[in-house]
């Protein structure tokens, strides 16, 4: 199986190698095919291994492929860690990557970057895969600055754009605040376990349940808890949790296939994928366990309002995925990491599709990107209206879509939860449904329905997107709507995730919710009276009266009515402001003054210069006494000898 | 204290005695004649200690051959001796303690602690027959013989260096070539010119005439 | 004593040069007055020889002969090959330079051959008396070497100098030679070592070591009596300063190893703290007063006494690891420095002496390959890695970290450091500066031929200097 586990992950790495250094030779068809060979070598690849794990009763993998260092001390391997669980991530990444690439062909046509960009998401793929595939920290630390650089260089794809530039050097920013934290935990678990190898590390935390550590005087730290929280701040920036949350939105700069690929369906979850995969050791601390939880609700609730003030068609999807990303990391927050990876695979698929169709629109508009220009779009584009539709269905989980599954689960186990903060974690997600529910159809109605705001050129040029671009999306939509339906047994209250996360039996969530479940058809019929979905179809009902009904009278009279919380909102609460007048101007501020004093004066003026100075008075004076006379050479011989003498013969060494 | 001692101290001052005037008196043929003495003491306390050999060598060598050639060399050259001794005065209390510090290590050294009579006693007197100069040549072509060809051979390089430095061959000095002479034949020395009475060329004329010159003097 | 048992088989290298030299000194003023190529020849002619002869006769043993006077050990061996290839290179590269300044004469060559002899009898002495008279027999030839440009003012001022204070320092090494005897009773260097290993340290014997290590240092231009050095290489032409750097170096290496670890080993800690003094200020003092001169060629002699000061912590070292280092370190050091001043003999021209750090600006412009052979040079000298002059260093520092002296080695690497400015200054200007002078380089194939091999051999060594590690291990039984 090996060499099937290195198929998936070298056949993208090398697809990307061709495309990207001999782009030109191979011109923009070479480009495509090889990475869409690339892709589907890892897709197919992908699946049987997850055949085999899944249904062929193949164990887990854990094996070492090369030794990188060995030293007395340690040993860093890159090695794979198959199990039930990266084989779902693993047949996520390719399908969702291999649909993306295809639809690429379509939306980068008349890009110059063409063979740039594929090189780009292929490089994106294989990093990918290496993060989830690994058996070690170095390996996923590896793939999580990997898959970061890719998602800056695609950011910033259109290099020559000044928003573009600002928007990956935010990226990039941000997520180095989290990575610090990441790197942080990495290192203490080397430090305190000597090994950075998965199944090492989880063996030996129980020796490290019992210390404490104390970095002010007074104030001891459960370590585990320190590790726990130290790795989730990692987790908080990849996968965009309030407040390092403010590069996703403005990643939106880049092209819509990134958007979809890198922004919603794979890399933003690396974070929940790496609090899963740490399960063992998240579970040893329940402080940290809460700030997660805390964290996620708050990223839900917020971000979620935000998408309902956006104009800009993609960044409404870009909030909807703070908020779904939210829903994954409360899930994490009270031990459900099952209903996190489910609604996580469930979201790769739903939301990669509504940024597809997203996508379609804005080429059928010439990338017009402004809500308020579209609207009656229905008719023009029907395939890509009608999967548009599938997909926000299964965003505000409408019974019977895969959303409907993953998030009932993951709003009834915060609702189960007993830890710190459940009851606010419960009432943000239940309002966060609405919301959801609200700027999703808020979105669909302004683009589709209703009179048509576009300037006559462009609405006479609005058509059905081609093949390649809308074939991917029915292609997506099938998995949107019925995956949750097919899986929602097996994954969450069957032994699907087992061996790859370890729940204690103190946190109890699960347990309850399993003892509730009556099978995925039962849950289905059960969905129509709860309250959840109630929710969310008023949030419909709601976005329809406003814009459906009275979109003249309604929208206006509540800016102004509201006009203090809209503003916030269109803020995005100050948070940005914030960055860049505190944070970045501070950091502007301390550097101009660790610049000016410490570096010029200090360092370079004092320590470099000072030394420099120092020693060149040294040689101007020492040179003085090289005055060319034979006397005083003599002299100096002399002395030298007399000294000499003196102090060897007289003094003793 | 026997003769012995007393010629011993006597010689002895007189040599540093002589050696101090070395660098003080102002006059160089002074100071030259006062190294003669110094170094006619030392052959005396050389003679002494049984090496008359060397007594006479060192007599023969410096007093009769080098230092005439330095007095040579000082009046010929008629050295102005008063830009060379100033600063003497306010450099000599510097000079005189770094002396006088030298002089005590060394006084503390090479004195009876180390070079007593108890730790070397004085050797026995050698009997009237040994022969100075039988005792060295005995040495110096056996056992000695290679450092005495190095000895030679720096005595070459010394001979070699000074004619490398000192002799030159001074360009534009006349003096008799006999070779040159005996070997001259008539059309070399006598060129018949046609001389034209035009004056446009009398630059040639001019030329031919230098060159004449040229060929006499080369 | 018979004539055939005196051995002479292990002096043959002496013999054949010393009749070789009187050859040339007879055949010289009778050859066409155009230039001494028949003398060039044969010197060249006669290092080969003396190679090969050298060569054919080197093994582990050790030879002694002239009762015990001469000893050919591996160390003398492998000294010797090394002076012999410096001096034939030097010969070599200095022709032009010599002819175009209306010195080449065939004196140049004996007297140079003639210091070979004295660096031989050198390196191979057991004998003070030996010891001395191969130390004067390499000094005279010296001395005359550098007023070998009798008109020119500066070079016969430097010639003075060197001489006055060389015989300064002669009669204080003699002055400790006859103490040592005197303490001792013995001339022979083993000797000396069993009779002081068996008896007490007095004060005589100190004063002799203080005597012996200021005398033999001098030679190596270790400060506080390294006055003389920058004004005799800056004031010698240029293809004697080469001369005077390179191969005496080797000799003077020889000399401190024969009088100190030979003669006087058992003085060790006597002598060790000395030479920690002096290296320390040799290092200093070379390193920072380089930065000052404003002249390429005394920044070189400076840079010299630098490397000096490296060469004896491999000696103060006092194990066998350090005796190789010091060896190693000097070999690295005349090359590097046959390539160093051999930059000035390129740049120099009839007329003109290129000894300014001006003429280095633009070389690259002018010519791109000794541009580089430069740059490999100066960062061999200030010890960048994987250059020869980084190996020499590593192999010097591991040697005095390896007797415990961490705190030397730190001083050591801070003052190359500090040198390592005025090398890198030297290369900004080859390859950033715009040239004051346009004019190509004028240099013939001789200049050219041997800065490459010298630039080149940077590199070689840097990159596998396991061959001359090993043979200079193997010159003290490693």
């Amino acid at each position: 199986m090996e060499k099937v586990y290195l198929a998936v992950v070298l056949a993208p790495l090398i697809a990307s190698i061709i495309a990207g250094l001999f782009g030109r030779q191979i011109g923009r068809s070479g480009a495509h095919w090889v990475t869409i060979i690339g892709v589907a070598i890892a897709l197919a690849a992908s699946l049987y291994a997850f055949y085999m794990h899944v249904f062929g009763g193949l164990s887990t993998f854990d094996g070492t492929v090369y030794t990188w260092i060995a030293s007395d001390l340690f040993e860093f391997n890159i090695g794979f860690l198959v199990d039930n669980l990266t084989v779902m991530m693993m047949v996520v990444v390719t399908a969702v990557s291999l649909m993306v690439h295809i639809y690429t062909i379509g939306y980068m046509h008349d890009d110059p970057g063409y063979q740039r960009f594929f090189s780009y998401i292929s490089l994106f793929t294989f990093s990918m895969l290496m993060l989830v595939m690994s058996n070690n920290l170095l390996q996923l630390f590896f793939g999580w600055e990997a898959v970061g650089l890719v998602s800056y260089l695609l950011i910033g794809f259109w290099y020559k754009r000044e928003s573009a530039i600002f928007a990956n050097l935010k990226a990039f920013l941000v997520n180095r605040v989290g990575d610090f934290g990441f790197l942080l935990g990495i290192a203490a678990i080397l430090a305190y376990t000597d090994s950075l190898h998965y199944a090492t590390v989880f063996e030996r935390l129980p020796e490290l349940a019992d210390i404490t550590v104390e970095y002010w005087p007074g104030v001891e730290w459960s370590l585990i808890s320190v590790i726990a929280i130290l790795l989730f701040i990692g987790a908080m920036g990849k996968s965009a949790q309030v407040p390092l949350h403010v590069w996703l939105p403005d990643s939106m700069e880049g092209p819509t296939p990134i958007s979809a690929l890198i922004h919603a369906a794979t890399m933003v979850t690396a974070g929940i994928f790496m609090v899963a995969r740490f399960s063992p050791l998240f579970e040893l601390s329940d402080a940290a366990l809460s700030f997660i939880l805390v964290i996620g609700a708050v990223t839900a609730i917020f971000m979620g309002l935000l998408g309902i003030v956006q104009h800009d068609i993609k960044r409404v999807i870009a909030y909807s995925t703070l908020s779904q990303l939210g829903f994954m990391t409360a899930a994490l927050g009270v031990s459900a990491y099952s209903p996190a990876l489910f609604h996580l695979m469930t979201h790769a698929f739903f939301k990669a599709l509504l940024f597809l169709a997203a996508g379609s629109v804005i080429i059928a508009l010439h990338h017009e990107q402004d809500m308020r220009k579209m609207g009656g779009l229905a008719k023009k584009l029907p395939i890509t209206f009608a999967t548009f539709f599938i997909g926000a269905l299964a965003l505000i989980g409408f019974p019977g879509t895969s959303g409907f599954y993953s998030k009932e689960s993951v709003i009834y186990a915060v609702a189960a939860s007993e830890l710190p903060g459940a009851e606010f974690a419960y009432w943000a997600l239940f309002i966060g449904v609405f919301v959801t529910a609200f700027y999703t159809f808020r979105m669909l109605f302004l683009v589709f329905f209703g009179e048509s705001r576009m300037d006559a050129h462009t609405a006479s040029h609005a058509k059905e997107s081609p093949k390649v671009v809308t074939v991917p999306l029915v292609l997506l939509a099938v998995p949107s709507l019925i995956i949750g339906f097919l899986v929602v047994e097996p994954m969450l209250f069957g032994a699907y995730f087992d061996d790859s996360i370890r729940v204690l039996a103190t946190h109890g969530a699960m347990a309850t919710l399993e003892d509730q479940f009556k099978g995925a058809w039962g849950m289905f019929l059960y969905g129509w009276t709860t309250p959840v979905v109630w929710m969310a179809l008023a949030g419909v009902a709601g976005a329809a009266i406003m814009y459906l009904g009275m979109p003249n009278v309604l929208p206006p009279l509540f800016a102004r009515v509201f006009a203090w919380p809209k503003r916030i909102l269109e803020e995005g609460y100050g948070f940005d402001s914030f960055n860049n007048t505190v944070i970045a101007g501070g950091s502007r501020l301390l550097g101009r003054g660790l610049w000016q004093g410490a570096d010029l004066r200090a360092i370079d003026g004092w320590l470099v210069n000072g030394t420099a100075a120092f020693v060149g008075y040294m040689a101007r004076t020492w040179r003085l006494i090289q005055t060319g006379y034979l006397y005083h050479y003599a002299f100096v011989m002399i002395l030298g000898l007399i000294g000499l003498m003196t102090w060897i013969v007289f003094i003793g060494a | 204290m026997s003769l012995y001692q007393i010629l011993f101290y006597v010689f002895a001052s007189v040599a540093v005695l002589a050696a101090i005037r070395v660098v003080t008196v102002k006059n160089p043929v002074h100071a030259a004649l006062y190294l003669v003495l110094t170094f006619f003491s030392t052959a005396l306390i050389w003679i002494l200690m049984e090496a008359e050999f060397l007594g006479i060598v060192l007599l023969l060598v410096y007093v009769g051959a080098v230092m005439v050639l330095f007095l040579f060399v000082v009046m010929m050259l008629d050295v102005n001796i008063a830009p060379l001794r100033e600063g003497f005065i306010r450099n000599l209390p510097v000079g005189v303690f770094v002396a006088l510090v030298m002089i005590i290590e060394l006084a503390l050294i090479l004195g009876p602690a180390s070079f007593g009579l108890d730790i070397y006693p004085s050797p026995e007197p050698a009997p009237a027959d040994a022969g100075n100069t039988l005792a060295i040549g005995q040495v110096l072509y056996t056992k000695f013989v290679y450092p005495f060809e190095i000895a030679a051979f720096i005595l070459l390089v010394a001979i070699v260096a000074a004619i490398a430095l000192a002799h030159r061959r001074r360009p534009g000095v006349h003096y008799q070539d006999i070779d040159a002479q005996v070997r001259v034949r008539a059309e070399d020395r006598v060129r018949i010119a046609e001389l034209d009475a035009d004056k446009t060329r009398r630059g040639d004329v001019a030329g031919d005439s230098k060159a004449n010159q040229d060929k006499e003097t080369s | 004593m018979t004539l055939a048992s005196l051995n002479l088989q292990p002096v043959l290298p002496e013999i054949v040069l010393a009749a070789m030299a009187c050859l040339i000194l007879l055949v010289d003023p009778f050859l066409p007055k155009r230039g001494p190529t028949v003398s060039f020849v044969l010197s060249i002619l006669t290092l080969i020889a003396l190679f090969v002869i050298t060569l054919v006769q080197m093994d582990d043993s050790v030879r002694m002969s002239f009762g015990d006077m001469v000893v050919n050990d591996p160390m003398a061996d492998l000294m010797k090959l090394v002076v012999y290839v410096l001096v034939a290179a030097v010969f070599v590269i200095s022709r032009t330079y010599l002819r175009q300044r209306g010195i080449d004469k065939g004196e140049y060559y004996m007297l140079g051959l003639f210091g070979v002899l004295g660096m031989m009898i050198t390196i191979s002495s057991n004998h003070l008396l030996l010891l001395y008279l191969g130390l004067e027999l390499m000094s005279l030839a010296l001395y005359a070497m550098t007023a070998f440009k009798r008109d020119d003012g500066r070079a016969s001022e430097a010639a003075m100098k060197y001489f006055v204070l060389g015989a300064l320092a002669s009669g204080i090494l003699l002055y400790g030679m006859s103490l040592l005897y005197g303490v001792t009773g013995n001339l022979m260097l083993t000797a000396i070592a069993e009779t002081v290993a068996a008896g007490e340290d007095s004060m005589a014997l100190k004063a002799a070591v203080v005597l012996i290590v200021v005398g033999a240092v001098f030679k190596m231009g270790i400060a506080p009596f390294h006055m003389w050095l920058p004004d005799v290489y800056e004031g010698a032409p240029t293809a004697v300063t080469l001369y005077l750097a390179a191969a005496p170096k080797v000799a003077a290496l020889a000399l401190v190893m024969r009088l100190l670890v030979d003669g006087m080993g058992p003085l060790f800690y006597d002598w060790q703290p000395m030479l920690i003094v002096v290296a320390m200020l040799s290092m200093a003092i070379g390193n920072v007063v380089a930065i000052a001169q404003t002249s390429f060629k005394r920044m070189l002699t400076y840079s010299t006494i630098g490397h000096v000061g490296f060469i004896l912590l491999g000696v103060l070292a006092g194990t066998n690891e350090g005796y190789a280092a010091a060896l190693f370190y000097t070999i690295a050091y005349a090359v590097m420095t046959i390539g160093g001043f051999g930059i000035i003999l390129l740049l120099a021209r009839q007329g003109f002496e290129a000894e300014s750090m001006d003429d280095l600006k633009g070389l690259n412009d002018r010519s791109p390959v000794m541009a580089f052979v430069f740059l490999l040079l100066m960062f061999s000298m200030a010890g960048i890695p994987f250059t020869f002059g980084f190996w020499a260093k590593l192999a010097v520092l591991q040697s005095i970290v390896g007797v415990g002296l961490w705190w030397l080695a730190t001083f050591a690497v801070v003052t190359a450091v500090i040198g390592a400015f005025y090398y890198l200054r030297a290369v900004k200007m080859v390859y950033f500066d715009k040239p004051e002078d346009t004019s190509p380089i004028q240099a013939d194939v001789n200049v050219r031929g041997v800065l490459i091999l010298s630039g080149a051999s940077m590199l070689i060594f840097g990159l596998y200097p396991t061959g001359l590690t090993a043979l200079t291990a193997g010159a003290f039984g490693l």
